[in-house]
C-alpha cells in the first residue's frame, strides 16, 4: 500500500539510527522487520459509516513529513526514589535483557502501518523501570520537539506491588526551525503492571497545529494490577491516538481524557480497554469541547471477553459545541460475551445550555465571561477524575488559556 | 439502460411468453440471477414497462454491488449463495399460497402454532395455507369503511395496475432507491407482492391498518415491497404481521419498505416478525418526513437465522419527529444484527430510540445505529438508548452507535446498559413462590413492556407468548 515513505526512507538510516542508540542486534532486527513490513501494512482503522471516513490517514503525505535522521529535540526527565528513569541508549546498557523481554509486547510493532514506521525510526525514548516494592509519585518526562519529525517510544514496566505515577508532556520547542509542509510526531506508550502493580500515566500534549499527530498508549493489567491513563489533546492539528487496557488479570483501569479543538484541528481519539479476565473493572471518561471548524472523532470500546466473569465497566463521552462549524462524532461500542456482565455506556453532544447562561447573564456577568466559566465547569466532572494535581492544574490553564484567546 | 430498451423493442410479447415456456426447466437449475428471470417475473405480472426497466436497472445495480462486508461483528453471509436465489424464485411464482396443506409445514411452524393456542382455521390462514381466500375477506371489509374517505389500501402488485401514476412516482425513487445497498438492488430486482397504502389529506384512519394475513398469502413474500404514503395532515398505523413464520424453501427474505410522511401526517409502522431460523433477513426499511411530520417505527424481530435490518428515517421538513422502539430476541444460532438510522435534515428535527435485547443459548444481538445531525438542523434532538439482557455466557450482545453531528445547536444524547438477568430478581420472585422459568419470564416480561405497549393488545399477547416459547426452549 502505502510506499510514498520509502524515497525518503532507508534500510541504512535505520541502521544509523540504531547504531547511535548503542542497540543490540535484536532490535536492528525488529527496526528492520517493521521497515519491510511497511509495504504491506495498513493505516490503522479508522470509523466509517456508509459513505465516509471519519479520519482520512492515507491523505498525509509522509515522505514530506519524516525525515528520519533529523530529530532535535529536549527532554526532561525526573525521576524519583528508587525508580530508573532513563533515555533510551542509558536504559539499553543497563537494562537490556528487561526491554528484550517487554519490547513489543504490548504494542505489536507491526500493527498497522503508523507503529512500524514508529518502530523503524524511534529514536528517542525512555524506560521507566519500577523494581518489586517501589512506590515512585512524580515520574516527569518532557520532549519539546524543535523537528520536523519526532518518534518517541516509552516503555514502562511495574513490577509486582509497586506503583508508579508518570506525568509526560508533548510540546514544540519556540526555537523549532520553521517547516512549511507540517510536522509528525509519533509516540508509542508500553506499559507492562505487574501482580498488584499500579501504573499511572498522564499525558499532555501541546503541540504546535502544524503537527501531525499519532500515538498509541497500551497497557497490560496484572492480577490486581491497575493500569490507569489521563490523556489532554489541546495541540496538533491532527491527532490520532488511541489508549487502551488489556485487564488479564483481577484488574481495573481507568481512562480519563480531556481535549479542546479549535481553529481546524481535528482529533480522533480512541478509548478501548479488553476485559480478559475475572473480576475487572474499567472506566471510561472523556470530556471535549470543539470550536472554529474543529473536528472530534471518538470511539470507545469496551470488550468483554467469553472469560470475564464478574465484570463491570462504564463509559461516558460528553461533548461540547461552540461554534456551528464544528462536527464531533462518537462512537461508543460495547461488546459483550460474556452475562455476568455489568455494564453502561453514554454519550451526549450538546451546546452550552441557554438557560444557565441567561441565568448567569441576569445576575449582571457578561455573556463571554459566562459561557467561559459554564465550558470550564464542562470539564469539571473530567479534571476531578484526574488525580495528578500538577496534570489537572496544567490542563485546567490550558484550558482556560485558550477560553480567553 | 439504454441497451435494456433496446432489448426490449426487440423482444415481443409473444416471443417472451414463448420464451418463458422454453425456459420454464432452465430456471429450476439455472444459476444466477437473469435479465430473463426478471422480464419473466415482470410479464407474469402484466406490469407497465416503465416498471420492468426499473427491475432491469436494478438487477444490473445489484450485479455491480459487493456483498456487505467488512462491518465489525456483522452476520456471516458467506451462505447466502446469490447464484442460488434465483431458482427459488421460479417455484414460488407457480405456488401462490403457500403450502398445499398444514401437514406440508414444518414441524417447527406447527409446533408454534399449537403453542400459540391458535385455533386451526386461524392457524391455516397465517401459515400461509389457503390465506389469499383469507385476506381477499380481510381487505374486503376494511376498505368499505375506508374507500368513502379516499384510502387506498390493497396489495402491491395490484396498485402498480390501478395506481400507476402513484406508485410510478414513489416506487424505490426517492426513498429507498435500488442504489442504496446490494439487496435494495435485489429487492428491486425481483419484488413482488406486499402492500400498499395510500391516505389522503386530512384523513385520519381511526383502527390500524393490518396486513396480517397478506404477508403470507403469497409465496413470494419473501421480496415483498410496502409503500405507505400518508398525505399532509392525515394518520395511520400500519400493523405487518410477519408473526407467522416463514416455512418455504426460501432461505433469503429481502424486503423493502417505503414509507413518505406528508407535512403534519403521523405514520406507524409495526411489525412483529418471526422467521423460520434457516432465513437471512435482510430488509431496507426508510420513511421521508416532511414538516411536522411524525414517524414511528415498532418492531420486534425474533426469528430467522441471521438479521440485518435498520429502518431509517430522514427528516427533511423542520420539526419532524422520529421514533424508533425495538426489541430484538436472539437464540441458538441466531445473529440479530439490527438498529436505527435517523437523518436529522432540518430544523426543530426530534427522534428517540428505544432498544432493547435478549441474547440466549449463543444467540447473538447487535445495536447498530446512526443519528446523523446535518449542520443546519438547528435545535434537534435525539436520544438513543438501548438495553441488552443476556443470559448466560455463550450468547453476545454488541452495541455499536455511531453519532455525527455537524451542527452546534443539538442535544444529543446516548445511553447502553447491559446486564444479565438480575439473580436477586430471581430470588425474590422465587421466595414468592414462582419456579425458576416463570420468574425470568416475568422479568423479561418487564423488560420489554416499553416494546409491548406500544403494539395493539393481540401482537403484545403475541410478542409475549413468542418471547415465552423462545425462553421455554421449546422452539427449534
Amino acid at each position: 500500500m502505502s510506499t510514498q515513505v520509502h524515497a525518503n526512507l532507508t534500510a541504512e538510516q535505520v541502521a544509523q539510527i540504531s547504531e547511535e542508540l548503542g542497540e543490540p542486534e535484536w532490535l536492528l532486527e525488529t527496526r528492520q522487520d517493521a521497515l519491510a513490513a511497511l509495504e504491506d501494512l495498513d493505516m490503522p482503522d479508522v470509523i466509517k459509516t456508509p459513505g465516509r471516513e471519519w479520519t482520512n490517514l492515507d491523505a498525509l503525505d509522509y515522505e514530506t513529513l519524516v525525515d528520519p535522521l533529523d530529530h532535535a529535540q529536549e527532554k526532561d526527565r525526573v525521576d524519583a526514589e528508587g525508580v530508573d528513569v532513563l533515555s533510551w541508549s542509558e536504559a539499553l546498557d543497563t537494562h537490556g535483557d528487561l526491554i528484550e523481554e517487554h519490547f513489543g509486547s504490548v504494542v505489536d510493532p507491526q500493527r498497522n502501518y503508523l507503529t512500524a514506521l514508529s518502530t523503524a525510526l524511534f529514536s528517542a525514548g525512555t524506560v521507566v523501570y519500577v523494581p518489586e516494592g517501589v512506590d515512585a509519585e512524580d515520574v516527569k518526562i518532557r520532549t519539546t520537539m524543535n523537528s520536523r519529525s519526532l518518534f518517541n517510544y516509552t516503555l514502562v514496566v511495574a513490577e509486582e506491588s509497586s506503583s508508579v505515577t508518570i506525568l509526560e508532556r508533548q510540546a514544540t520547542g519556540d526555537d523549532a526551525k520553521p517547516v512549511d509542509e507540517g510536522r509528525y510526531y509519533s509516540g508509542v506508550v508500553e506499559a507492562v503492571a505487574g501482580e498488584n502493580a499500579h501504573v499511572q500515566y498522564g499525558a499532555l500534549q501541546n503541540l504546535s497545529e502544524e503537527t501531525y499527530n499519532f500515538s498509541v498508549k497500551r497497557g497490560h493489567a496484572g492480577r490486581y494490577g491497575t493500569v490507569n491513563w489521563i490523556e489532554g489533546n489541546i495541540g496538533s492539528r491532527l491527532t490520532k491516538t488511541s489508549v487502551e487496557t488489556r485487564l488479564v488479570g483481577d484488574s481495573e483501569s481507568q481512562i480519563v481524557g480531556a481535549f479542546f479543538g479549535h481553529n481546524d484541528q481535528h482529533f480522533d481519539l480512541g478509548s478501548r480497554v479488553w476485559h480478559e479476565a475475572e473480576n475487572t473493572t474499567a472506566d471510561l471518561v472523556t470530556r471535549g469541547v470543539l470550536r472554529d471548524s474543529a473536528r472530534s472523532v471518538y470511539e470507545g470500546v469496551q470488550d468483554v471477553g467469553r472469560d470475564a466473569w464478574n465484570t463491570s465497566s462504564y463509559q461516558r463521552e460528553n461533548t461540547l459545541m461552540l461554534s456551528d462549524e464544528s462536527e464531533a462524532d462518537a462512537s461508543p461500542k460495547l461488546i459483550i460475551n460474556n452475562h455476568d456482565t455489568e455494564a453502561s455506556h453514554s454519550a451526549t453532544v450538546g451546546q452550552v445550555d441557554e438557560e444557565d447562561l441567561f441565568y448567569m447573564t441576569s445576575r449582571g456577568i457578561d455573556p463571554e465571561v459566562a459561557k467561559n466559566l459554564l465550558v470550564e465547569g464542562f470539564f469539571v466532572p473530567v479534571l476531578e477524575e484526574v488525580a495528578v494535581d500538577e496534570l489537572r492544574e496544567d490542563l485546567q490553564d490550558l484550558i482556560a488559556a485558550r477560553l480567553r484567546e | 439502460m439504454s441497451s435494456d430498451q433496446d432489448h426490449l423493442k426487440e423482444t415481443d410479447t409473444e416471443a417472451r411468453f414463448e420464451f418463458k415456456k422454453e425456459e420454464k426447466s432452465a430456471f429450476e437449475t439455472g444459476k444466477g440471477l437473469t435479465e430473463e428471470t426478471i422480464r419473466v417475473i415482470s410479464e407474469d405480472k402484466d406490469e407497465p414497462e416503465w416498471m420492468l426497466e426499473r427491475r432491469l436497472r436494478a438487477l444490473k445495480q445489484f450485479q455491480q454491488m459487493p456483498m456487505p462486508d467488512g462491518w465489525p461483528g456483522a452476520p456471516d453471509l458467506s451462505e447466502v449463495d446469490i447464484d442460488q436465489i434465483v431458482p427459488y424464485i421460479r417455484p414460488d411464482i407457480e405456488t401462490r399460497g403457500g403450502a398445499d396443506s398444514w401437514e406440508d409445514l414444518p414441524e417447527e411452524i406447527q409446533d408454534t402454532f399449537d403453542k400459540l393456542g391458535i385455533p386451526e382455521a386461524e392457524k391455516n390462514a397465517l401459515s400461509g395455507v389457503g390465506a389469499q381466500y383469507e385476506s381477499e375477506i380481510v381487505y374486503q371489509n376494511m376498505q368499505e369503511q375506508w374507500e368513502e374517505k379516499g384510502v387506498i389500501f390493497c396489495d402491491m402488485d395490484k396498485a402498480v395496475q390501478e395506481h400507476e401514476e402513484i406508485v410510478k412516482e414513489h416506487f424505490m425513487t426517492k426513498c429507498v432507491p435500488p442504489s442504496d445497498n446490494k439487496f435494495a438492488a435485489l429487492h428491486g430486482a425481483v419484488w413482488s407482492g406486499g402492500s400498499f397504502v395510500y391516505v389522503p389529506e386530512d384523513t385520519t384512519v381511526e383502527m390500524p391498518v393490518q396486513a396480517y394475513f397478506r404477508m403470507n398469502s403469497e409465496g413470494m413474500g419473501q421480496f415483498e415491497h410496502t409503500l405507505i404514503i400518508a398525505e399532509e395532515n392525515s394518520e395511520v398505523h400500519y400493523i405487518e404481521g410477519c408473526s407467522a413464520p416463514k416455512y418455504s424453501a426460501f432461505n433469503l427474505h429481502s424486503g423493502g419498505v417505503e414509507v413518505f410522511v406528508g407535512e403534519g401526517a403521523h405514520v406507524q409502522y409495526s411489525t412483529v416478525q418471526n422467521w423460520s431460523k434457516n432465513t437471512y433477513n435482510l430488509n431496507t426499511k426508510r420513511a421521508i418526513a416532511e414538516a411536522d411530520g411524525t414517524m414511528e417505527w415498532v418492531s420486534g424481530s425474533m426469528g430467522s437465522k441471521a438479521t440485518m435490518l435498520y429502518p431509517a428515517t430522514i427528516l427533511k421538513g423542520p420539526g419532524a419527529t422520529d421514533n424508533h422502539i425495538t426489541i430484538a430476541f436472539a437464540g441458538e444460532g441466531q445473529n440479530i444484527d439490527t438498529g436505527a438510522k435517523v437523518y436529522h435534515n432540518a430544523p426543530d428535527t426530534k427522534s428517540t430510540i428505544e432498544s432493547k435485547s435478549i441474547s440466549k443459548d449463543g444467540g447473538r444481538t447487535n445495536y447498530r445505529g446512526l443519528v446523523h445531525i446535518a449542520d443546519g438542523a438547528e435545535n434537534s434532538s435525539t436520544s438513543v438508548e438501548c438495553d441488552a439482557l443476556m443470559f448466560d455466557n455463550d450468547s453476545t450482545s454488541d452495541t455499536m452507535p455511531y453519532m455525527e453531528i455537524q451542527e452546534q445547536k443539538v442535544d444529543v444524547a446516548h445511553e447502553a446498559t447491559v446486564g444479565k438477568i438480575g439473580d436477586e430478581d430471581v430470588f425474590y420472585l422465587q421466595s414468592r413462590g414462582l419456579d425458576d422459568d416463570d420468574a425470568k419470564q416475568m422479568i423479561v416480561a418487564g423488560f420489554i413492556e416499553p416494546i409491548t405497549e406500544e403494539l395493539p393488545i393481540e401482537y403484545a399477547v403475541e410478542l409475549n407468548r413468542l418471547i415465552e416459547l423462545e425462553m421455554e426452549g421449546s422452539l427449534g
